[in-house]
Formats: structure tokens, C-alpha cells, sequence
């Protein structure tokens, strides 16, 4: 069965949720709602038989589609490399949908993938219901997108901090967050420890983020 | 009396933790009853890093994240590129791409080997198995100038031809002339030349790895019937690659979902038993010797059929040097894909490829811009350290080590 | 301290032969046998790994790598060192016992090097520990990192052991 046809019969057996499907580059991709996740998941688990839970991703649609030099012509006005600090969005509080968590799902037996994606809840932290209990390696990887993102995962049994330092303050890989961060350590001779110090470089762009249609 | 569990910590710096690896144990006397990994020790935030850099620039973060197989990683990020700009290499490049990934496939297996029995405690083999990894780090030397990361392949084909020599031993006043000329002996010709020796050997050099371990009652005593994985619990807990394939279960990405030109190679899957670190150690030993029989089609493929390796289209690939300098054209080109870069269309794909450790896929998502918007890494490796608790309750200290051996793990991509 | 105005007597009497001497056969014992302790981080310990094996053989320079801090005497420290790991590195190097020498592996160890913008990297372990030899590479190739040891022997056997207590 091709994926298109997989992706057909997808739709038709979830008539009952309300999902948004498309053919994504070969792949197939659908979009559910947040609250009707663990039912979808439930389902495509058992009735559609995507035994294999690969990736939880989240993604954070803050600056999406912000470009740092906007120019289609010549100019001589240009883009001083590496003058310009790294300018870090500021979290606009009417953005909508802004965090989104895809999972990419593999079938085994009839060999297929499925993407399904799922926007988080507009509270503050934005959640997403836990399918650690359809699949058990979702463990590791909700952790990680909650350490790394902040969503939390509700349902998750042991939901703590995985990548990042003991202690770290925020969460990285925001776009509200600086790549440099905020703190670095540095060893004391004094009180004989490494101690956190602010961060003592600042990082300018040398490449100017530029979008463009390549087919000019 | 209250008795207590023994809660012990196998820090980060231990010669058996195959990198940073912190492991907090609680024991009941010698036997496990929870483990819990803490990882991040070699967190390096590399996808933060990769937003801001153009996608030509992170193909060196990639080499970096798994460190001992590297350009595996470098191709699923190179394919997931490809796949958004809907651009494809022409075939040479593509059974080029193929022969590097079988290698290593190889290398990757043979450090695999060399420290799971360095920690077992069969330290010869250690040494055994770098003497072959030097022979294919030469391999990559001349291809790319880097024994290890190499930053070979690029989206579009890969950055240039096999080299028509080799770089060979030179006399001095410690080893005379006819000593080498017989180190030179396979140097003599083209890389293929090279690699083509290096695979009439490697049979009977994995026979030999195999008189040391396969019916060695110790190495049976330390292997058989410990970290046993069922198929259902390995496909819960997201196995992929040899931990999958140990536990029973047919599925290997270059056969049912081929990529490149594996549909048109001819290979066998050893697929396991048991699900024990044998079966998963016998599956690894027989991949090598496929992986070998792989190689020596794509020789024989290369040698016979000459072409280019990298797309015309210079929008992703760099002008050559001369006409650049009297071209107009070349040189508009050759500007715009050094400083800029090529501007990727919107949308976002997954792109996975056969990694000797597992699946390692790529999720790359970009708005239409020079630099990714968000790159994610799925790392092989993560799924399988996570499962580290469920395989080793109940199993003694010293199988702690024959557990994570198998695992077949590497920091870099646990961490990223 | 007070030792310092009892050499300065010494080598006007110039009886500072015999001190030399001492320090020459003390430094060959130092170089002839450097065990480092195994701090492989990333990528550059399996360069290290391959300068231990068959064809880039350490053992020939006395070099044997020990799995326990207290038993070795130089810390080569191969890889990034990242800001969680820190407090270990520092622990580490603290229990190694006098004297003690370390050599900074590769661009990661050296400046933070390709990860150097990152929020979670040290940017170089000259900020947790003193380091004595830098050897640049990324990875540097297991002939740098002999280079690299070699550089250190002379390094030793330039220092007054016996004069400096």
C-alpha cells in the first residue's frame, strides 16, 4: 500500500476526530487537536499498527519567517558582517499556536511512517498530554523537549531536567533564549570550586538570515 | 535493623562508561533494583548552533555527533537537505556515498567490538580492531584530508572524485628502502586499489576476531542470556538498527525503505535470536562481513562507470576555480554560495538513513531562509541508553558493562 | 620559601652540579614514564585511543594509560568540556597527586573551539584547571598528540625539579 493511500485510510478510520492530513514531501503528516491526541494515538497504535514511537520534536514559531536583511535588489546601503549584536525576539503575548510538537511514528509490519503533528495548549507552560503509556519511548524524549522547549507533558511520570546543567534556569532551545545563555563557569581560587559567572562574550551575526525564492 | 540499598554512583569519568556516562545504581548487594542515567555531560547544544549558521556550515557538526561513524551522520542530513530542495545527486556520487557508509559501517563496528571487549576484559582484541580502523582512516584521509571528520558529503553529490593516488610511506634513516616498499605494497595504485585490498583481507581478519570470541566460554558466560529484550518490548521502546534486529525482527532501512542505490546491491540481514548480547553481538559480527561484500560491488560498480559526482546546478554547488576568475556568471555564483548560501523553500521532512548504530534521522524545518529554523536530531543511541533500566534490573554489577557495551553507544549523539 | 637564598648560596659555591645532575636523572624518570589518566570527552579520545593502539604506539614512550586519577601523573583532556562536567574535571584533576601536568586536547579543550558560541560550553579548560601543553587539531591526528606528549617531555626536563622542591 503506498503512503497516499495509507494517508486515505488514515483520514477515513479517524473520521470521528477532527484532523488535518497532507502529503508532506512523500511523507504523510496530519495535525490533531491538542485534547484529542491520546485517543488518535490510542488508535493508530492498535488499529493502524505504528508500533514504533521514533522522535518527539518541538518547535518553537516564534521569529518564523523573520529574516535579519530584507532586500530583493542591489543596494548600497548592504549588511555590516558582525557589527550588529544578535537582536533576541521579544515573546509577543497575542502570539498564537506558538509551540508545536511533531512525532514521528513507524509502522514495522506495513512498513509506513506517519508524522503527527500537535500545537500546545496556550497556557503558561504550554502542555501536551503524555503518550508514555502508548508508547514507552516517549520517556526520554518528552523529557528532552520539556528541558529543552518547556512544554510540559501531562502524564509524564518523571518529568525532570536531562540535558542541561543541575540547576539550569531557562529553557535553550526558546528563541527567546541567547545561544551564548546566560551563565559560564569558571573555577575560584579563592573559595577553591567552580563557581557560575555572567557570560563574557556576545556572539554577532556574520551571515545575515536572508529568505529567498530560489527559483529567481 | 534497617537494611538499606547501596546507592552507588558510576561517575562520569570510568574507564567502562564509553564516554560521559553517570550512572546512579541502586543495589541490593551485587544485584541491580533501579538505575537511572544522567546524561547532558556532553551537551553541547549543536541544533541552537546549527540556527545560526548556513546549511553547508553544520555538515561539520554532524560528523561530530556520532564520533565514530561519521559520515553516516553527515549523509541523513545531507539526504534531508536534498529532499526540501528536491534536488537528487547524479549515480556516481550516489554509489560513492554508498561505499563510504559501508566503511563506516565497518569502522563503527570494529571500535564497537574492540571496546565492548576491552571492557569484558579480552584486550587484545582492542588492539586488533584499530589496527584496521588506521587502514580505513587512511581511506578517508585521502578522500577528504580528515582521518575522522571529514565533511565529505555535501547536498548535491558529494565535495570531489576519488583521488587517483594514495599517499605512501617514504624511506628515512629508520626503515630502509625495502622495508618500504613493502609497507607501500597496496598504496601503489588508486584509492580504490586501497580499499579493494583492504576487503580481500577482512575476511579472514574477522575469522580471527571470531576464533578469539564466538564459542569462548567466557565470552559466552558474560554475554548469553543478559540484557534480554523481547520483540515487542524492543519495538515499544523505540529499538532500531542491530538492537531490533537482535531481538527477532526483520526491519533494516536499507532494504525496506531503500535510499541511495541499495535497491540495486546484493546483501544479506542477519537478523538474531534470542535477543541477548550474543545474538546482538553475532548480528554486528555478520554485518561487517556484509558490509564487506557491499564494498566490493561498489568498486567494481566505480571502476567500471566514470561521471560526475556533484549536480551542475551552482546554485548548491561552488564554480570552478579558473573560471571564476574570468567568468561573470562563476564568480556572481561563487560570491552568493560562500557568503550566503543557498536559501532552502519552506516546509519540513524527516529523513532517516540505515546508521550502523540504529536509525538516525534528521528533522529539519526552514521558513524559506539561509539557516535552518529548527534542526533535530534523532540519535539511535538516546532510544537505547533510556531502556538501560528496564534491561539491567535484576542483573549483577559486572553485567552493567556487558549491557552498555551492547548498547553500542556514543555520547555525541546521546547529547548532541 | 626560605630555600631560595640557600640555592642562590649553592650555585655561587658552585656545588649547583650536583643539583643539576639530580634534576636531570629526576626529570628522566618523570618523562620516561607519564601515565595519563583516561579523560577522553568527545571525538578527540578516539584519537587518543588510536594513538594508543598498534601503529601510533604510545607504550614506547612509557606512556600507559591508567583508568584512576590517583596513579597518574598528567590528565590529557580530550574532547568539550561542557559546564555540567565541570565540577568532575575539577575533581578529577584535584586527586592527582603532585606532581601532575596537563596536556589541553584538541580546539574544543583549547578555546571552546567549534562549540565556542554554545550556552552549555567551556570555553576552553584553562578556565577549571591549569593546563601546560596545547595541541590544536580538530581532532588533532594521533601524530599531533605524540607531538603534543613529546612537547611536555621537554617541558619537564627543562624545569628544576630539585630547586623548586
Amino acid at each position: 500500500m503506498d503512503s497516499k493511500t495509507k494517508l486515505e485510510s488514515i483520514v477515513t478510520k479517524l473520521g470521528a476526530f477532527d484532523i488535518e492530513a497532507s502529503m508532506n514531501q512523500s511523507n504523510p503528516e496530519i495535525k490533531v487537536k491538542n485534547d484529542q491526541l491520546i485517543e488518535i494515538a490510542q488508535t493508530l497504535r492498535e488499529d493502524q499498527s505504528y508500533e514504533l514511537l521514533l522522535d518527539v520534536i518541538a518547535v518553537d514559531y516564534l521569529t518564523f519567517g523573520n529574516a535579519d536583511w530584507k532586500t530583493n535588489t542591489a543596494t548600497n546601503t548592504g549588511y555590516s558582517r558582525a557589527v550588529q549584536p544578535t537582536i533576541i525576539p521579544e515573546i509577543d503575548a497575542t502570539f498564537e499556536d506558538r509551540f508545536a510538537v511533531f512525532y514521528q511514528l513507524l509502522s514495522v509490519s506495513t512498513n509506513q511512517r506517519l508524522t503527527v503533528k500537535v500545537f500546545a495548549s496556550e497556557s503558561n507552560p504550554p502542555t501536551v498530554p503524555s503518550v508514555i503509556g502508548i508508547w514507552s519511548s516517549a520517556d526520554w524524549f518528552e523529557r528532552e523537549a520539556f528541558d529543552l522547549m518547556g512544554i510540559h507533558f501531562e502524564g509524564h511520570p518523571d518529568l525532570r531536567r536531562i540535558l542541561t546543567d543541575y540547576g539550569f534556569i531557562g529553557h535553550p532551545f526558546r528563541k527567546d533564549f541567547p545561544t551564548n545563555g546566560n551563565l559560564e563557569v569558571v573555577y575560584d581560587e579563592e573559595k577553591g570550586e567552580v563557581v557560575y559567572q555572567p557570560v563574557s562574550i556576545s556572539t554577532r551575526p556574520s551571515v545575515p538570515r536572508v529568505i529567498r525564492d530560489q527559483d529567481d | 535493623m534497617t537494611e538499606s540499598n547501596l546507592k552507588l554512583n558510576f561517575g562520569p569519568q570510568h574507564p567502562a562508561a564509553h564516554g560521559v556516562l553517570r550512572l546512579i545504581m541502586e543495589m541490593d548487594g551485587e544485584v541491580i533494583t533501579n538505575l537511572d542515567p544522567h546524561i547532558g555531560l556532553l551537551h553541547r547544544g549543536t541544533e541552537k548552533l546549527a540556527e545560526i549558521k548556513p546549511y553547508n556550515h553544520s555538515i561539520g557538526y554532524m560528523d561530530r555527533m556520532d564520533y565514530v561513524s561519521m559520515m553516516c551522520c553527515e549523509h541523513s542530513y545531507v539526504l534531508a537537505i536534498e529532499s526540501l530542495l528536491k534536488i537528487e545527486p547524479p549515480k556516481r556520487a550516489q554509489y560513492i556515498r554508498v561505499m563510504f557508509d559501508e566503511i563506516t559501517r565497518i569502522m563503527n563496528h570494529l571500535l564497537w567490538l574492540g571496546c565492548h571487549g576491552l571492557d569484558i576484559g579480552a584486550m587484545a582484541l582492542f588492539l586488533y580492531c584499530f589496527r584496521e580502523r588506521e587502514d580505513l582512516y587512511d581511506a578517508y584521509e585521502a578522500v577528504s584530508g580528515a582521518r575522522m571528520h571529514a565533511t565529505y558529503y555535501r547536498p548535491g553529490g558529494v565535495y570531489r572524485d576519488l583521488p587517483e593516488e594514495m599517499p605512501q610511506y617514504k624511506a628515512n634513516k629508520f626503515i630502509s628502502e625495502k622495508k618500504v616498499k613493502k609497507l607501500n605494497y597496496n598504496r601503489e595504485g588508486t584509492l580504490l586499489d586501497f580499499i579493494e585490498d583492504f576487503t580481500d583481507r577482512f575476511p579472514s581478519l574477522v575469522d580471527e576476531y571470531e576464533t578469539l570470541l564466538t564459542d569462548n566460554r567466557i565470552w559466552k558466560q558474560r554475554t548469553v542470556d543478559i540484557g534480554v529484550v523481547t520483540p515487542e518490548r524492543a519495538m515499544q521502546l523505540g529499538f532500531t538498527g542491530p538492537m531490533l534486529r537482535g531481538s527477532g525482527i526483520e526491519w533494516d532501512l536499507r532494504r525496506n525503505q531503500s535510499y541511495e542505490v541499495y535497491d540495486e546491491l546484493d546483501f544479506l540481514i542477519p537478523i538474531g535470536v534470542n535477543g541477548d548480547c550474543y545474538d546482538r553481538y553475532l548480528v554486528r559480527i555478520e554485518e561487517m562481513r556484509q558490509s564487506n561484500l557491499i564494498i566490493q560491488q561498489c568498486i567494481k560498480w566505480l571502476r567500471d562507470n566514470k561521471g560526475p559526482v556533484m549536480i551542475e546546478d551552482h546554485k548548491y554547488r561552488a564554480p570552478e576555480r579558473e573560471s571564476m576568475k574570468h567568468d561573470m556568471e562563476s564568480l556572481i555564483y561563487h560570491f552568493k554560495h560562500f557568503t550566503e548560501g543557498y536559501s532552502v523553500p519552506e516546509g519540513n521532512t524527516y529523513k532517516a538513513i540505515e546508521h550502523p548504530k540504529g536509525e538516525f534521522g534528521v528533522f529539519l524545518l526552514s521558513d524559506g531562509a539561509n539557516k535552518p529554523y529548527r534542526l533535530k536530531v534523532r540519535a539511535p543511541s538516546f532510544a537505547h541508553l533510556a531502556a538501560i533500566d528496564e534491561m539491567s534490573k535484576g542483573h549483577m554489577l559486572a553485567d552493567v558493562v556487558s549491557i552498555i557495551g551492547t548498547l553500542d553507544i556514543v555520547f555525541g549523539e546521546i547529547d548532541r | 620559601m626560605g630555600l631560595d637564598t640557600d640555592n642562590d648560596l649553592i650555585d655561587q659555591q658552585g656545588a649547583g652540579f650536583i643539583v643539576t645532575s639530580v634534576d636531570k636523572l629526576v626529570n628522566w624518570a618523570r618523562t620516561g614514564s607519564m601515565w595519563p589518566v583516561t579523560f577522553g570527552l568527545a571525538c578527540c579520545a578516539i584519537e587518543m585511543m588510536h594513538a594508543g593502539a598498534a601503529r601510533y604506539d604510545t607504550d614506547r614512550f612509557g606512556v600507559i594509560f591508567r583508568p584512576s586519577p590517583r596513579q597518574s601523573d598528567v590528565m590529557i583532556v580530550a574532547g568539550t568540556l561542557v559546564n555540567k562536567m565541570a565540577p568532575a574535571i575539577r575533581k578529577v584533576y584535584d586527586q592527582m597527586a603532585e606532581p601532575k601536568w596537563v596536556i589541553s586536547m584538541g580546539s574544543c579543550a583549547n578555546g571552546g573551539g567549534y562549540y565556542h558560541h554554545s550556552y552549555s560550553v567551556v570555553r576552553g579548560c584553562d578556565q577549571i584547571i591549569p593546563v601546560d601543553i596545547y595541541v590544536p587539531g580538530c581532532p588533532p591526528t594521533s601524530e599531533a598528540l605524540i607531538n603534543g606528549i613529546i612537547e611536555l617531555q621537554q617541558k619537564i626536563k627543562n624545569e628544576e625539579s630539585i630547586a623548586n622542591g
